[in-house]
C-alpha cells in the first residue's frame, strides 16, 4: 500500500497512490495510518482521487482510522470518484465523513 | 424497418432463407448439408430474432419520446415454454417461414420440436407472468418482466416403475438464441455483513452496513413481441456472478482454489429454480435469490429512470412495480434503502414514493403458504434491510394503534414481525404495507383475501384491495396450440378475436349449426389423434380416440385432488370388473404434472395413478372401455398438445383452496367441458358459460368452513354409509395396486380415513360421481356435446390476459397503450 503524505500547516494530507483499497491492502493501510496517529497527527485529509476500487475491507479500514482518532482528531475525505462515492453511500459512511471534491476544499474546511 | 407485409414478401422470403443459411455457416459453423436439427433450430431462431431487434429499438424510442410510464413485473418465475413458434406467429410470418424452409428441404415443425422449453417456473404463477408479458406487448404497453436466469429450470420428470424421478433441466440459459447478454448493464449487489453503529455529523444515530460480500447480476434480455409485431418489450433475467475484483484479490493472495470456491458459491445463486410451488421455508439460498432479483431490479430501474430525470419527484409517475406474490417483497425495503441511504431522501418522502410505486398480487388463501423468514436469517443476510423493516413496522404499528384503539391485539396480529420461539418477518404484511394496491386473482379469492386472509388490513385500508381475475393469452393457447380450431374460428368470424377475445361471442350463432359442429368435432378428433400418438410414444398406452378424453393436468398437490379423480377411476373400474356394469361411454383418463421433490404424499399419489393405470390398462375384463395414462414431464410445450385434445377438464380442488386456476381457462377456450367445484375462476367460468354448459359439483366454500368450524366432518361417516366409498377405500388400502410393495398406499388411506381427510375427498365423492355421469351421458350425444363445447369457446372472452392486463394498467399501474 503506497501512500504519499505532506503537510499543510498542521493538517496532514495523505494520498493513496494505489488504485485498490481492498482486503489485501487494508491491513497495511491501517498500520500506516495508525503510525501517523501515533506520531501525533490529528487533522487528516485522506485523498482518494487515485483510488478506483474499494471493497468492504477498505471501507472498514477507513472507519477504523476514524475510531483511532476518536474525539481527539478529524478525518475528512476528498477526491472520491463516482464508484467510490457509491460505496460510501451504500454503507452510509458518507453521513459520518465530510466529503469534498478537491483537496483544496478539504484543507480549507479543516482550517475553518 | 420492414413492415409485416415486407417480411412475407418475395424479398422477405429470400432474405429469411439467406439469413438461415448464413447462420448455419457462421453461427453454427456448419456446412449446410451437415446441419443437425439443433443447428437448424439455432439458425432459424437467430434469423427470427433479427426481425425482432429493429422493432425492439423502435419500441424503446417510442417510449422514450413520450417519457412513458413503465411497468416492471417482478417475479421469481417466468414459465415461458418455447419461443420460436410463438415469435413467428406473433410476427405473422408462421406460414412464410414454413414455406421458406420447405423450399430448403427443412420441416418447420421438426425444427420447432427441437426447442427446449424455458421452464423457469413451477406452475400457474410462473405461466401467468409469461402470459402477462405477451399481453403487455400485444396491447403496446411499456411493460417488462424482471426475473432470474436460472441455469437449471424446473426438473425434468421421468417415470420409473411408476415413480417420479427428477432429472436436471439444463436449458442452455446462456446459449439460447433468445437471450441477449448485456454485460455493460451489470449491477453490484452487496449481501451479508453487519451493522456498525455510528453518529452522523449532526450527532444522530447512523447505521453503517459494513463487511458485505459483493455479487454481480448480469442481465440477459429476451425480446417479447406482441401480436402484430408493432411492440417488442423484453424480459430481463439476471445471472449471478462473483465480483471479478473479489476473485482477483484471492487469486493475488495465491489461493487459487479458495477463489474458485468463492466464485462457485456466488454463481450458485442463479443456478437452480426451487422446484416447490409452495414456500421453501428457511432456505438461505432462496432468500438470497429473492434479494438478488429485487436488488438487481431496483438498481436497473432507478438507473433507467435517472437517465431521463434529475430527481425522484416523478418516480411513481414514471415507474410502476408489481410484486408477483411475496417472493419479491424485499422490494419494499430495498427501494427504501436505495432512496434513503444512496440518494439521501428523507424517510417520509421515500415512503410515499415506495407506496405509490408498488403493487402486490396475492396468489394463495392458505395461511401456511404465506412466506415468512426467520428474523435471525434476515439479520445474517441483509442486516440493513432488517433495520429498515423494523423502522417500517414501528411507524406502521403506531398507525394501527391509533386506528384501532379498542382492539389491543391488533398490533400483535398485524405486526410485520411474528413473535414466538423463532421470530419471523411476515412478507405478505410487508408487501401490503409497502404497496398502494393489493389484489387477488379471482373474484371469490379476492373476496376471501378481504374478509378472511387479510381482514385486519382491509379494515385499515379498504381502498387498497381489489380483484384482477387471471387470464391467459389466446395467442399461445389457441392460435399456436390449436391452429385448426383457430382457422375454423377465423374463417367463420374473422381474425379480430386474436387481439380481442370477446369477439368469440359471435360463435354462439354457430353452436347449433350442423356443419360447424361437424368441423368442430373433426378438429377435436384430429387433435386427439395427435395426442394419442404422444401418449403411446411417451407412456406406452394405446388409447381410443373415440373415447372421452378426461384430462387433469397441473401440479400434483393434495388440494388439487388428483386423488379424488383416482378414486373415481377405481370406482368405475370396480363397477366394470366386479359388477359387470359397462361404462356409459369409453373413457381415457389423462394425467400430467410434477410433484415437488420433497412432497411425500404428492409423489405417492403419482405412484398410485401409475399403479392404477398398470392394472386397469392390462385387465382384459375392462375390454378397452377405460384407459389411464400419466404423460411424463408436463411442461408448457406438452400442455399445448394436451389442451386442444381434451374433452373434459378436471378442475376439482377443494372449494376455497385454488385461488384462481388458469388451466381451467385454457381448456374451456379450446372446447373442453369443465367438471369442477365452485372454486377460484371456475365460478366466473360458470357465470360466463352458463350452468347447463359446465358440470359443477361438491361442497362450497361456506359449507366447508362451517364443517371445519364446528368440527362436524368425519370421513368414517361417509365410509360407513356408502358401500361405493368403502369399496374404493378398501382397495386403496389393500395390495390390489401394489402387489409387489405391500402396504405401499396405506398412507393414502390413512390420510383420508385416520387423519381427518383435510381436503374433503369423501364428502365430495358422490356428487363428483354424479357429475361425471352427467358428462358421460351428454358425451354420448355428439350434437349436444358439440353445442356445449362450442358455447364454452364462445363465452370465454373474459379470460384473455389482455382483459386482465388492461384492468391492471388502468386501475393499478397507470400505464398506457403506446400504439
Amino acid at each position: 500500500m503506497r501512500l504519499e503524505d505532506r503537510h499543510e500547516g498542521n493538517i496532514l494530507v495523505v494520498s493513496i497512490l494505489d488504485k485498490r483499497l481492498d482486503a489485501q491492502a487494508a491491513d497495511d493501510f491501517k498500520d500506516k495510518m495508525s503510525q501517523y496517529i501515533a506520531d501525533g497527527e490529528r487533522l487528516i485529509v485522506l485523498n482518494l482521487s487515485n483510488t478506483e476500487f474499494i471493497d468492504s475491507s477498505g471501507l472498514g479500514a477507513i472507519v477504523s482510522v476514524l475510531k483511532m482518532l476518536k474525539e481527539q482528531g478529524k478525518l475528512v475525505i476528498c477526491g472520491a470518484g463516482n464508484s467510490i462515492m457509491r460505496m460510501f453511500k451504500l454503507t452510509r459512511m458518507n453521513k459520518v465523513f465530510n466529503m469534498f471534491e478537491s483537496e483544496m476544499e478539504a484543507v480549507d474546511a479543516m482550517r475553518g | 424497418m420492414e413492415s409485416m407485409n415486407d417480411l412475407s414478401s418475395e424479398a422477405g422470403i429470400t432474405d429469411f432463407q439467406q439469413s438461415v443459411r448464413y447462420h448455419v455457416k457462421y453461427s453454427d459453423g456448419k456446412v449446410w448439408e451437415q446441419a443437425s436439427r439443433g443447428d437448424l433450430y439455432n439458425a432459424v431462431s437467430l434469423t427470427t430474432r433479427e426481425r425482432l431487434i429493429d422493432r425492439m429499438h423502435a419500441t424503446e424510442a417510442r417510449y422514450q419520446k413520450e417519457d412513458a410510464k413503465r411497468l416492471y413485473y417482478l417475479s421469481m418465475e417466468f414459465l415461458m415454454g418455447r419461443s420460436l413458434g410463438n415469435n413467428i406467429y406473433n410476427l405473422g410470418i408462421h406460414d412464410m417461414v414454413g414455406n421458406a424452409l420447405k423450399e430448403m428441404g427443412v420441416d418447420l415443425e421438426e425444427v420447432r420440436e427441437t426447442e427446449i422449453d424455458a421452464a423457469l417456473g413451477n406452475g400457474g404463477l410462473g405461466r401467468l407472468a409469461a402470459c402477462f408479458l405477451d399481453s403487455l406487448a400485444t396491447l403496446g404497453m411499456p411493460g417488462y418482466g424482471y426475473g432470474i436466469n436460472y441455469e437449471f429450470g424446473l426438473f425434468r420428470q421421468e417415470i420409473d416403475n411408476g415413480y417420479q424421478r427428477e432429472r436436471p433441466d439444463h436449458w442452455y440459459s446462456e446459449d439460447t438464441p433468445w437471450l441477449i447478454e448485456r454485460p455493460d448493464e451489470a449491477c453490484t449487489i452487496p449481501v451479508y455483513g453487519r451493522i456498525e453503529d455510528s453518529q452522523d455529523m449532526a450527532g444522530n444515530y447512523n447505521p453503517m452496513w459494513m463487511g458485505w460480500k459483493i455479487l454481480i447480476g448480469v442481465p440477459y434480455d429476451m425480446p417479447i413481441v406482441g401480436y402484430g409485431g408493432k411492440t417488442v418489450n423484453y424480459l430481463r433475467l439476471f445471472s449471478a456472478r462473483s465480483s471479478d475484483e473479489f476473485d482477483m484479490q484471492i487469486f493475488n493472495a495465491g489461493d487459487y482454489f479458495k477463489a474458485v470456491e468463492q466464485k462457485m458459491s456466488s454463481e450458485t445463486i442463479s443456478k437452480v429454480l426451487y422446484p416447490s410451488d409452495s414456500i421453501e421455508a428457511g432456505k438461505e439460498l432462496r432468500l438470497i435469490q429473492e434479494y438478488f432479483l429485487v436488488a438487481c431490479s431496483i438498481r436497473d430501474i432507478t438507473r433507467q429512470y435517472l437517465r431521463a430525470h434529475d430527481t425522484f419527484d416523478a418516480f411513481p409517475d414514471k415507474v410502476a412495480i408489481q410484486l408477483n406474490d411475496t417472493h419479491p417483497a424485499l422490494t419494499v425495503a430495498e427501494l427504501m434503502r436505495t432512496l434513503v441511504d444512496e440518494y439521501d431522501l428523507k424517510w417520509e418522502e421515500a415512503w410515499e414514493i415506495t407506496r405509490a410505486t408498488l403493487g402486490y398480487t396475492n396468489h394463495t388463501l392458505l395461511p401456511e403458504a404465506l412466506e415468512k423468514w426467520p428474523v435471525g436469517l434476515v439479520q445474517h443476510v441483509l442486516p440493513r434491510h432488517l433495520q429498515i423493516i423494523h423502522e417500517i413496522n414501528h411507524r406502521f404499528l403506531k398507525q394501527v394503534y391509533a386506528a384501532f384503539p379498542d382492539d389491543p391485539d391488533a398490533v400483535t396480529r398485524m405486526s410485520l414481525i411474528e413473535e414466538g420461539e423463532t421470530k419471523q418477518v411476515r412478507m405478505a404484511y410487508l408487501s401490503i404495507v409497502g404497496s398502494h394496491s393489493v389484489n387477488g386473482v379471482a373474484a371469490i379469492h379476492s373476496e376471501l383475501v378481504k374478509t378472511s386472509l387479510f381482514s385486519d388490513f382491509y379494515r385499515l385500508w379498504p381502498e387498497k384491495f381489489n380483484n384482477k381475475t387471471n387470464g391467459v393469452t389466446q395467442r399461445r393457447w389457441m392460435l399456436k396450440s390449436n391452429p385448426r380450431l383457430s382457422e375454423l374460428i377465423t374463417e367463420t368470424i374473422g381474425d379480430s378475436w386474436i387481439t380481442n377475445l370477446n369477439e368469440l361471442i359471435e360463435l354462439e350463432n354457430y353452436a347449433e349449426d350442423k356443419k360447424f359442429q361437424k368441423r368442430f368435432l373433426e378438429i377435436k378428433k384430429a387433435n386427439k389423434e395427435r395426442l394419442a400418438k404422444i401418449i403411446f410414444d411417451t407412456a406406452r398406452v394405446e388409447v381410443d380416440t373415440h373415447s372421452l378424453f378426461d384430462v387433469q393436468i397441473k401440479r400434483l398437490h393434495e388440494y388439487k385432488r388428483q386423488l379424488l379423480n383416482v378414486m373415481h377411476i377405481i370406482y368405475q373400474y370396480l363397477n366394470l370388473v366386479e359388477d359387470q356394469k359397462e361404462l356409459t361411454v369409453p373413457k381415457t383418463y389423462i394425467f400430467a404434472g410434477k410433484a415437488a421433490p420433497g412432497y411425500f404424499m404428492a409423489k405417492l399419489i403419482l405412484k398410485l395413478i401409475n399403479s392404477v393405470a398398470e392394472l386397469v390398462n392390462n385387465d382384459s375384463r375392462v375390454k378397452g372401455q377405460m384407459k389411464v395414462a400419466m404423460i411424463p414431464d408436463y411442461r408448457v410445450s406438452l400442455a399445448e398438445k394436451i389442451i386442444p385434445a381434451a374433452d373434459l377438464s378436471e378442475q376439482i380442488s377443494t372449494a376455497g383452496m385454488e385461488a384462481s386456476g388458469t388451466g381451467n381457462m385454457k381448456l374451456a377456450m379450446n372446447g373442453a367441458m369443465t367438471i369442477g367445484t365452485l372454486d377460484g375462476a371456475n365460478i366466473e367460468i360458470l357465470e360466463e358459460v352458463g350452468e347447463e354448459n359446465i358440470y359443477i359439483f361438491g361442497l362450497q366454500v361456506g359449507q366447508i368452513q362451517e364443517m371445519k368450524d364446528i368440527g362436524s366432518y368425519n370421513p368414517w361417516d361417509y365410509y360407513n354409509n356408502s358401500p361405493d366409498i368403502k369399496r374404493v377405500m378398501d382397495c386403496i388400502c389393500s395390495d390390489m395396486f401394489c402387489p409387489n410393495e405391500p402396504g405401499l398406499f396405506r398412507p393414502v388411506f390413512d390420510g383420508i380415513m385416520n387423519n381427518g381427510d383435510f381436503y374433503f375427498h369423501l364428502a365430495d365423492f358422490q356428487s363428483y360421481v354424479d357429475a361425471q355421469e352427467r358428462a358421460s351421458l351428454q358425451y354420448r350425444e355428439p350434437s349436444v356435446w358439440a353445442k356445449k363445447a362450442i358455447l364454452n369457446v364462445a363465452r370465454t372472452g373474459k379470460f384473455s390476459s389482455d382483459r386482465t392486463i388492461s384492468e391492471y394498467a388502468k386501475e393499478i399501474w397507470g400505464i398506457k397503450r403506446m400504439i
